[in-house]
């Protein structure tokens, strides 16, 4: 591997452009999603579960699939939306990143005994997050980049950071790998809303009073998902207060 | 169909993609491979090699928006998945081809200008016709269009160039058979997926057949500006001399280099053809004869 | 946790290129096992610990994923620094009492 002088003294167009590549993103993944099982490693020992903890569990894999189904199918449509290339290959990236996710979730509800995740799915998902989809889907077809960029990648994506987070705090220890894995994806998805987003504002920001009525339509939806699932799975209360901080951040940071 | 999905799936795609037959590479070629010296300093054969990259770098494009257009439109969730690493292939691969045109001397600022001045209309034409069919969202001529037509045309043209550059461009082969081995996993999705759902849906199949034959009129046209272009001509003589008689490649038991320009398109448009002929065969839609430009 | 590995203090030459006065103390990264980003880069970043992980002079928290951004210098008011986990850039401010801070530039 060829060194680097100091990264920090990269020019901010070398930066931009390097960071959006399927090279960078190859080189992030290639030694965390490396001799895996299903999306976590295959030397943790499962752990017994009791019949309330499976409950549990699968109530929030049902929510968490829903998410990720949403982001791969928004991911995928925003593809032809993205303003330029660089946009695009990094989104055809988040695509297969949000496929993974939909592929170790269900495999985890199967691992967990659920033997139709389909029908689970359907049965168990919360309302807001299934309306969180549909709004999020209605804006990629409306061809609405940056209300769509929003909403998936600062409110969805946010929301998830947040869930996972607060799961690992408590949940068995393959599922806490497989959760932790795919927070590292999130963090590009995080960073490249936000990053957009300020970009969107910058170039026009009369799109200001739309994205804001977006994020008013959508968070209390996301939050709703977020604690409905925290509280299912008995994460402790300030953890969850805590957790939810990140996403008013964010939206403070881009002055929303 | 939940079976042969399944060696489609992310698990199998990080298996054989990111630590397979991509590991130590940047930008689809090993660390400090370089396009040789004779390209770079041969004015003509610079400019026929950023000619073609720009047509990969525009078919990659297509297949980039339509691979990723026809997610939303799958039926199922494995095929959504599956089509999720395609997308992400197809970026790759316009990724690559870029790098290569600015490895040939294009400026990142002239990129877009260059691109639409040397992509062949016709391929645009052909582009045009499978999104075209994603954008209404229609699964089985997307899947057609972009897995049997496009792909299957893209991995042919591959083989060739590879073969032909192996022995004079090893940089450029080792960027070809990365994504002939991409490639390799579409053609073989395009074909299993599809069979399904044509015999679920036949009354689509006189739409898909027409579309097949429209995109290889437009195919065949590419094929005959790219080859019939008297600069064509040339860059082939100028190649052989560089190459000398020992390098000479060799494809589908053709000898490349005893070959007139022409004989070359008929080759290349004959193997696709017969190849499509092949496949639409195998998933029951009948092979439409496209008109010869 | 201390942050980061250690090398003399030599005379300053900033990331701006802005010859400073008082000389800027150097460090030596190692690698803290962040596999989040290509291998070239890994030795720049490491994971945060949560409230209780004291930030060395040359490290500074990204406040969009909450990544330890490491530098081979001491920071300073107006050092930038990229954070390659999450694709932002952040420039690091005097907050108040002097504290250094961290701003998103988009």
């Amino acid at each position: 591997m060829s060194e680097v002088g100091e990264v920090h003294d990269l020019d901010p167009e070398v930066f931009e452009r390097e960071v959006r590549t399927f090279d960078h993103w190859f080189g992030a993944v290639q030694d965390y999603l490396s001799d895996l099982e299903h999306g976590h490693r295959a030397d943790i020992a499962s752990e017994e579960l009791a019949a309330d903890e499976v409950d549990r569990l699968t109530t929030a894999l049902c929510n968490y699939a829903v998410a990720e189904t949403a982001a791969l199918e928004a991911s995928s449509g925003l593809v032809r939306l993205a303003p330029n290339h660089a946009s695009k290959i990094f989104l055809a990236t988040q695509a297969v990143d949000e496929a993974r996710h939909v592929e170790v979730i269900l495999q985890r509800l199967e691992d967990i005994g659920v033997e139709d995740p389909a029908a689970e799915i359907e049965r168990r998902a919360n309302p807001a997050v299934r309306e969180f989809k549909n709004r999020l889907l209605y804006l990629v077809d409306s061809n609405q980049w940056d209300l769509a960029i929003f909403a998936q990648n600062v409110s969805l994506e946010a929301m998830e950071f947040s869930a996972f987070r607060a799961h690992a705090t408590v949940g068995d220890p393959v599922t806490c790998d497989m959760l932790e894995r795919m927070l590292r994806d999130e963090r590009r998805h995080l960073g490249f809303g936000e990053n957009e987003i300020a970009r969107c504002l910058r170039t026009d920001p009369s799109r200001g009073a739309q994205i804001a009525s977006v994020k008013n339509e959508l968070e209390s939806l996301a939050i709703n998902t977020f604690e409905y699932t925290a509280k299912e799975l008995e994460v402790e209360s300030d953890t969850i207060t805590k957790l939810g901080r990140d996403y008013r951040d964010a939206v403070e940071r881009l002055g929303l | 169909m939940t079976n042969f999905l399944d060696a489609y799936s992310i698990q199998y795609w990080l298996e054989s993609c990111p630590q397979g037959y991509l590991e130590q590479t940047e930008f689809g070629h090993e660390a400090g491979q370089k396009e040789p010296d004779a390209l770079l300093s041969d004015p003509l054969l610079r400019e026929q090699a950023i000619r073609v990259t720009c047509q990969l770098v525009s078919g990659e494009r297509a297949a980039l928006a339509a691979s990723s257009g026809l997610i939303n439109a799958a039926p199922d969730e494995a095929s959504k998945r599956f089509l999720a690493t395609q997308t992400l292939d197809e970026a790759r691969h316009v990724e690559i081809f870029t790098q290569r045109l600015y490895d040939l001397g294009v400026k990142k600022d002239e990129l877009e200008s260059v691109l639409a001045d040397k992509t062949n209309p016709n391929l645009a034409q052909f582009a045009e016709i499978l999104l075209e069919k994603v954008d209404k969202k229609d699964f089985v001529s997307g899947v057609v269009g972009q897995n049997i037509v496009l792909e299957g045309m893209a991995f042919t043209v591959f083989e060739m160039l590879e073969a032909s550059n192996k022995a004079l461009n090893p940089k450029f082969a080792k960027i070809l058979s990365g994504t002939i081995a991409d490639e390799r996993r579409h053609v073989g999705f395009g074909e299993n997926r599809i069979g399904a759902l044509i015999s679920q849906h036949p009354e689509k199949k006189p739409e898909v057949e027409a579309m097949q034959r429209d995109m290889s009129y437009f195919m065949l046209a590419t094929f005959a500006d790219q080859f019939r272009n008297p600069e064509m001509r040339e860059e082939i003589k100028a190649s052989r001399e560089k190459a000398g008689e020992e390098q000479q490649a060799s494809w589908q038991g053709a000898k490349l280099g005893d070959m007139e320009p022409e004989e070359l398109e008929n080759l290349l448009a004959d193997t696709v053809l017969g190849e499509f002929k092949q496949r639409l065969s195998r998933v029951g839609i009948d092979y439409q004869t496209p008109a010869r430009p | 946790m201390s942050g980061s590995s250690h090398a003399a203090a030599e005379a300053g030459d900033s990331p701006g290129k802005i010859k400073e006065t008082k000389p800027r103390r150097r460090y030596e990264l190692d690698d803290r096992g962040f596999d989040e980003v290509p291998r070239k880069y890994r030795k720049y970043y490491r994971k945060w610990e949560g409230p209780d992980d004291e930030l060395a002079p040359n490290e500074a928290l990204c406040p969009v994923c909450k990544i330890v951004m490491r530098s081979v210098r001491e920071l300073r008011d107006g050092d930038q620094l990229y954070c390659m986990a999450c694709m932002t850039r952040v420039r690091i401010v005097s907050g108040e009492n002097g504290r250094l801070e961290t701003r998103v530039t988009y």
